[in-house]
């Protein structure tokens, strides 16, 4: 009878959310998907844990701002999974070594009817719910096969790990950074695996980190309607957020060429990017704006942080990102704009692609901000 | 404030947690911070940082509250409990001192007078225009009492102000709020000594505190200048002082009580009646309580015809507005007493104390109910019954075993809602009774569809109010008649517990769905209309606005917007001019009266319909599809 509760609960949840939906982003789509991921993490930890649907409910009908709403489901899920992984006394639960128990005198937890958790019961169950919502929005995108096969790695690395909120974290970010594309890829995962395996061949003691990795998991779910952007270039999410500004291509310049611009009143930084410079590591030169050299790491190739392409890649974030986000869940990506600072006062600047770019490569301005 | 809650928030644990529950919240409360700082580095455009940071400082205070219901190593006592709640109350009054509005001001204008001219004379007070309060826009209500050298003397007792005069010698407005806030402090730890002495078990003491003492309406009524909270703890007072036989307890709080507001008198009448039960106390109470009540009868507004019964529907109107309406009624404004209307069902079972507190306020419930002010007063939602809410407290901890974890994870997160709203936005306390509420005002401005219909009201009583009342009726039978989860049953009752939630979220979309809807009726007054010029009728802040019929006036050239269902309507409008008006391609004329006018107009289709003055200018009431 409970099991038919919580399936009961769990179709009533989805209903709740499709009818509620009207927007049109795939995060809003999956609404539903979402919240029966979340009946499923409440059925295997707290049942309060359900305020998840109504909370996910109001951000959809309340936040009519797309990033600041799909932020708000953001912060719905990494408070939901970081109650789960992470029980603590705040909800009458118990660790169980040195942890506080429940007693007789201080009976809260069961004399309120609640299902009181046991220690890392549940963790396998947070593992598949968490990867689940990090790479299984858009559904369209999904490779079925690769798939399952990252859930039963992401399991297994779990239960070899013995269930700990550290065996989760471990999991849940090593299936999150495996783009899966190409399929050699997926050897990252295995790896990790056997590594854990091995591990635990040794001796390696029960480590359960619990707050370290609840932070961690929370972090990542916190921005899983990105979760593509959190698995390639996660330290984006640590910048403070600038608003997009209307950005003109004016111009893409192969080695050598170069441009004269005049500098709009109260430009502060030049907006740049590369084309075809991917697999260019970090320093390399990609011009120059009169004096001051651009390099790979101030900007990175236009398109490198898309998942078919990222496998491969050597530019890392740039240090000031001008990037905008685009796509959602693990189809995510920011592209690789950067800002350079302008001369100080400067009314005319050059710029200069360098003389070492390949063939096909070039420096792409995009605007002053 | 921000320093000063920031250093309250690493207090406050210290007082109640010890040990590995202390370090447990501490751990939760800067994860807490570490991730708001990350939500706020990203939040773009970045939001009001007033509700920003009052969100952060709820939530932690939520956390410490989590912890100190279930934590193992707590400190629990009375006096602890008011500690936290006099500090709570500060950071509240830093954070809306500001705002001084219905009856506030008028009570400090008397302090004022008090201390500067040692006089209840306000005729210079007015004149001066010089307050704390800062409001320059005071004047004397029609019926308030003169004196023979005309002297002009305030409606309000002068016993409040009295108390405050102390607090505002040494700190002005502040020093007279802290004094309310002491009032708050001390009314917490009598609720929690009161819930100690009926014995209620600590566990549940600890988990009804905070929405007691942190949560509307007692949160913004110790933080206010009403006579409202300190009236609770002299009640609570007199309620312990009756329970424990001691005279010199109940008889000085008893006769404070009436001195702080006249209507008072009839809970001290009732607790006298109730709780005495030797003949003689009775004769000596009844005499002490006398001389206060004639002193302030006499100097008092009110009438004795007041106290003649009124009309059968007006006490089920009021009734109704109590418990459902949406925007100063119980299930809305402190979903959580709700479980101390639970208690009700129970009677027999209930504590001696919360069955005389309930008796005592019988007669002032009795007389309460006919009067619509009882809700839709302009004052923070739930005045009349701040007094009760220690009782309804004392029920609900009682009954705590009992309430179903579903609705008890519904309520918090509303009351959490309710509280950072009410301290982000105090001047959204004081909401114009107008039948709609903060909620579906908002929704109604932002999906341009009437979201307020779905709202009970019984200051214009629509089709939700009834069904509303209906809906609150049961679940509080409900909420009393469930059996205690034994202990152990955990798998049954969380699931138990997770599909009153799915319920509620269900129940939540399909309002959404419903409320985008095209209504049945439109008022023309309320929010979801897109008004192309005109005003409101009758104005903003006109006393006793909500027994008028309102509407919304357009001259020749201005339009209203709106969304409409296909059929024939009966448009409600009154001119005295005369008036024509276009609505969905026809033209109708609207002649001129002196009552309204009811001009049948037909709509094509469902959606958006723009009403437009031709010439002319009209009142337009409402328009109901027949």
């Amino acid at each position: 009878v409970t099991q038919i509760r919580w399936l009961v609960t769990a179709i009533i949840a989805a209903t709740a959310c499709q009818l509620a939906v009207h927007h049109a982003t795939p995060i809003d789509r999956a609404l539903p998907f979402i919240a029966v991921i979340v009946t499923a993490i409440a059925a295997r930890s707290y049942p309060s844990l359900m305020m998840g649907v109504p909370l996910l409910i109001a951000a959809e009908i309340a936040i009519p701002d797309e990033r600041t709403r799909l932020l708000g489901f953001g912060v719905v899920v990494a408070a939901v999974f970081a109650i789960a992984l992470h029980p603590s006394s705040a909800f009458g639960t118990f660790s169980p070594r040195g942890g506080e128990k429940a007693t007789q005198s201080h009976p809260s937890p069961l004399r309120r009817g609640e299902k009181v958790p046991q220690a890392d019961e549940g963790s396998l169950s947070l593992a598949i719910a968490a990867i689940l919502l990090l790479r299984w929005i858009p559904f369209s995108e999904v490779r079925l096969g690769r798939e399952l096969f990252l859930l039963a790695i992401g399991a297994l690395i779990v239960l070899v790990l013995e269930r700990t909120p550290f065996a989760v974290a471990i999991a849940v970010l090593t299936v999150l950074v495996t783009p899966a594309i190409p399929m050699r890829t997926l050897l990252l995962p295995i790896a990790v695996l056997l590594v854990a395996i091995l591990a635990k061949l040794f001796g390696m003691p029960k480590v359960r980190l619990a707050l370290p990795s609840t932070i961690a998991v929370a972090f990542v779910l916190l921005f899983f309607a990105w979760s593509g952007v959190v698995a390639r270039a996660f330290p984006y999410f640590l910048q403070r957020a600038k608003p997009d500004f209307v950005r003109t291509m004016v111009a893409a310049l192969p080695a050598n060429e170069s441009l004269t611009l005049e500098v709009p009143p109260g430009a502060k930084s030049l907006v740049v990017s590369g084309a075809n410079v991917a697999k260019m590591p970090r320093g390399t030169p990609l011009g120059r704006v009169d004096s001051h050299v651009i390099r790979i790491g101030d900007a990175a190739d236009w398109g490198y942080l898309r998942r078919e392409h990222f496998y491969g890649t050597r530019n890392p974030l740039p240090r000031d990102p001008a990037g905008r986000l685009r796509d959602y869940g693990y189809a995510a990506w920011v592209d690789g704009a950067g800002r350079v600072p302008l001369p100080p006062r400067a009314r005319v600047i050059r710029i200069t692609a360098d003389a070492g770019l390949p063939s096909g490569a070039s420096l792409q301005v995009e605007g002053f901000e | 404030v921000i320093a000063a809650t920031c250093v309250a928030l690493a207090v406050v644990p210290l007082i109640l947690l010890r040990g590995a529950t202390l370090l447990r919240c501490y751990a939760a409360q800067l994860t807490l911070a570490l991730f708001a700082w990350i939500l706020w580095r990203r939040l773009l455009p970045a939001p009001d940082a007033k509700l920003a940071f009052v969100t952060l400082a709820a939530l932690e205070l939520t956390v410490f509250a989590l912890f100190l219901a279930n934590g193992r190593h707590v400190r629990w006592s009375a006096t602890r409990a008011a500690i936290v709640a006099a500090i709570v109350y500060a950071l509240v009054i830093g954070a809306t001192a500001w705002k001084v509005d219905g009856d506030e001001p008028y009570y400090l204008l008397i302090t004022e007078s008090m201390l500067r001219d040692a006089d209840l004379d306000l005729a210079n007070q007015y004149r001066a225009r010089d307050t704390a309060s800062g409001r320059t826009d005071l004047a004397p209500f029609l019926d308030d009492p003169k004196g023979a050298s005309g002297e002009q003397y305030s409606r309000h007792s002068p016993f409040l102000s009295m108390l405050m005069a102390p607090g505002y010698t040494f700190g002005g407005l502040h020093g007279a709020l802290a004094v309310i806030a002491i009032c708050g402090a001390l009314l917490v730890r009598s609720t929690i000594r009161w819930m100690e002495d009926e014995g209620v078990p600590d566990d549940s003491a600890r988990a009804v505190f905070p929405f007691f003492a942190f949560a509307p309406p007692v949160l913004f009524y110790a933080t206010r200048m009403w006579p409202e909270v300190p009236a609770a703890f002299l009640f609570v007072e007199a309620l312990r002082g009756v329970r424990a036989h001691r005279m010199q307890r109940w008889a000085p709080a008893v006769a404070a009580l009436v001195l702080l507001k006249l209507r008072f008198g009839l809970v001290a009448l009732g607790l006298i009646v109730a709780g005495l039960r030797a003949r003689r106390s009775r004769m000596i109470a009844l005499i002490a309580l006398a001389i206060p009540l004639v002193i302030m009868f006499v100097v008092s507004i009110h009438s004795w015809r007041e106290l003649v019964p009124a009309h059968p529907m007006s006490y089920a109107r009021g009734l109704g507005g109590l418990l459902a309406d949406g925007m100063a009624g119980i299930a809305f404004q402190a979903p959580f007493y709700l479980c101390g209307l639970a208690a009700l069902v129970r009677w027999r079972e209930t504590p001696n104390g919360f069955r005389i507190g309930i008796f005592a306020s019988l007669l002032y419930i009795f007389y309460l109910l006919p009067r619509q002010e009882s809700f839709s007063n302009y004052a923070p939602p739930l005045r009349y019954l701040v007094f009760l809410m220690p009782v309804l407290a004392l029920g609900a901890a009682w009954l705590w075993p009992r309430i179903p974890r579903g609705a008890i994870a519904v309520a918090a997160a509303w009351t959490i809602g309710l509280a950072i709203h009410g301290i982000v936005y105090p001047w959204r306390l004081f909401h114009e009774a107008n039948g709609e509420n903060a909620v579906g005002e908002w929704l109604s401005r932002l999906y341009a569809s009437d979201f307020s219909r779905l709202f009970p009201s019984f200051i214009r009583v629509n089709h939700a109010a009834w069904v509303g009342a209906g809906v609150v009726v049961v679940l509080v039978i409900w909420f009393g008649v469930r059996r205690p989860q034994p202990p152990l049953s955990g798998k049954a009752a969380a699931a138990a517990a997770a599909l009153q939630i799915a319920v509620f979220s269900l129940a939540i979309a399909i309002a959404f769905h419903y409320g985008r809807e095209p209504g049945g009726r439109v008022e023309f007054e309320d929010a979801h209309v897109a008004r192309d010029g005109g005003h409101v009728e009758p104005k903003p802040y006109t006393i006793n606005r909500a027994f008028y019929r309102g509407g919304w006036v357009l001259e020749a050239g201005q339009s209203a917007t709106f969304l409409a269902r296909s059929g024939t309507h009966h448009l409600q409008a009154i001119t005295g001019l005369g008036a024509l008006i276009e609505i969905a391609g026809h033209t109708y004329r609207v002649e001129p009266s002196l009552a309204h006018r009811t001009i049948r107009v037909t709509i094509a289709q469902d959606g958006p319909v723009t009403l437009r003055v031709v010439s002319g200018a009209v009142n337009l009431d409402r328009m109901d599809l027949q």
